[in-house]
């Protein structure tokens, strides 16, 4: 056993280094998500709340759905893959009618602070309103752009720049403030 | 009671029938597939997921590694391929690597995707099976490549790696005699949904963090005590 132990040594120091880790994305999980619990267990666990997917869940829309709307550089304009990824999102919310959406628009494009948050609204709106094209209650939506003032990393390769200019179809039970 | 060849085949079809459903291998080759579906005007074969391991269904896990969010990584060994998600998540997807899946690893990036490809098979493909075609045209039940492939792409030079769909679902999981990364055809268009153009991929032969469970591994780093 006492190979075990150092395996369990060695998990929960890891662990800690996680939680120390995500210390610094707090902000961040607040701007997308619900404050994320600091996680425990290994890699290719199930994540918390998906070990079994119901229909209409959250986990449902995340895993079988997706989120994220792309958009390319200085656009706020819907290409084929935004509109497929909306038209699916507008099917389920569709048949899911209990669920709001707060539609939250970022951008990490050229230009000042102010009109990266205009690109960032003029996206959530976009999509806002494709949504509504396609049946979704406006009543049920709301959208906000953050800019590139909140974003979720600061970087400067191309590979997170493409993954800053997106909105994301947050699910709420309720409205919220902002 | 004389049978006349015309009953005498249907009979036989019927036994052919009766036969298949008897025989685990070719009755579970059929299982793989349900109904028609249709994408982007493309009428396909659904995969039968009740019929499928749920290790390699599409599915959401815990995640501990650095890689940023949108990141895809491939661990070819355990035949999976991992979307990074926020908060030490990822979306995982059952992979079959074929041979040319061994031939690259490294970092790379998604910088062309497209819809029902057309397949044009490596010259040394056709000098093994020279009865295969030149291109087999995208959206033909013949094109292995499915609904959609993703080409990766190093400084602007092309890798010769893809992720692509499969006409063979029972190949997920597996290694296989050809192709790169096998999807399930509906997990090859959920990707191509998540993964916009400039999409960092990292191509390992195992993740780090099962290194431990990998006899070949190189030690990753020494535990200090």
């Amino acid at each position: 056993m006492p190979a075990m132990t150092g395996l369990t040594r060695l998990l929960s120091a890891a662990a800690i280094l996680l939680t120390l880790a995500s210390c610094n994305t707090t902000e961040i999980a607040a701007v997308e998500e619900p404050a994320a619990v600091p996680m425990t267990g290994k890699t290719d666990d199930p994540a918390p709340g998906f070990e079994t997917v119901s229909v209409g869940t959250e986990e449902d829309f995340i895993l079988n759905v997706g989120r994220r709307t792309y958009f390319t550089q200085d656009s706020s304009a819907l290409d084929s893959v935004a509109k497929a990824t909306l038209d699916k999102q507008a099917i389920w919310l569709n048949s899911n009618p209990r669920w709001l959406v707060k539609l939250q628009g970022f951008s990490d494009d050229s230009g000042s602070a102010s009109k990266m948050e205009t690109l960032s609204q003029k996206r959530a709106d976009a999509v806002m309103a494709y949504l509504v094209s396609k049946g979704v209650d406006p009543n049920r939506l709301w959208a906000k752009g953050y800019g590139n003032d909140r974003e979720v990393r600061d970087c400067t390769e191309r590979s997170c720049k493409v993954q800053n200019r997106r909105v994301v179809s947050n699910l709420r039970t309720e409205r919220d403030a902002t | 009671m004389v049978w006349t060849r015309r009953e005498t085949m249907l009979g036989g079809l019927a036994l052919l029938g009766a036969n298949a459903l008897q025989s685990p291998a070719l009755a579970k080759a059929t299982a793989y597939f349900s109904g028609p579906a249709v994408d982007n005007g493309v009428t396909y074969r659904s995969t039968n997921f009740a019929n499928i391991d749920r290790k390699w269904q599409r599915q959401v896990v815990k995640y501990f590694s650095s890689e940023p969010i949108g990141t895809v990584v491939v661990d070819t060994r355990h035949h999976f391929l991992y979307l990074i998600m926020e908060n030490k998540t990822a979306i995982r997807y059952g992979v079959g690597v074929g041979k040319e899946g061994f031939k690259w690893y490294g970092r790379a990036t998604i910088d062309r995707k497209s819809l029902w490809p057309r397949w044009t098979p490596p010259p040394e493909m056709r000098e093994r099976h020279p009865e295969l075609p030149e291109f087999v045209e995208g959206g033909s039940p013949k094109n292995p490549l499915g609904p959609r492939a993703m080409y990766l792409l190093r400084d602007g030079v092309d890798t010769g790696y893809r992720f692509h769909g499969t006409l063979e679902p029972g190949s997920i999981g597996k290694d296989a005699s050809s192709g790169c990364i096998r999807m399930f055809n509906e997990d090859a268009i959920d990707l191509y949904q998540r993964c916009p153009i400039g999409t960092a991929v990292q191509v390992l032969p195992h993740i780090a963090e099962k290194a431990p469970e990998v006899s070949q591994a190189t030690p990753v780093a020494t535990p200090v005590e």
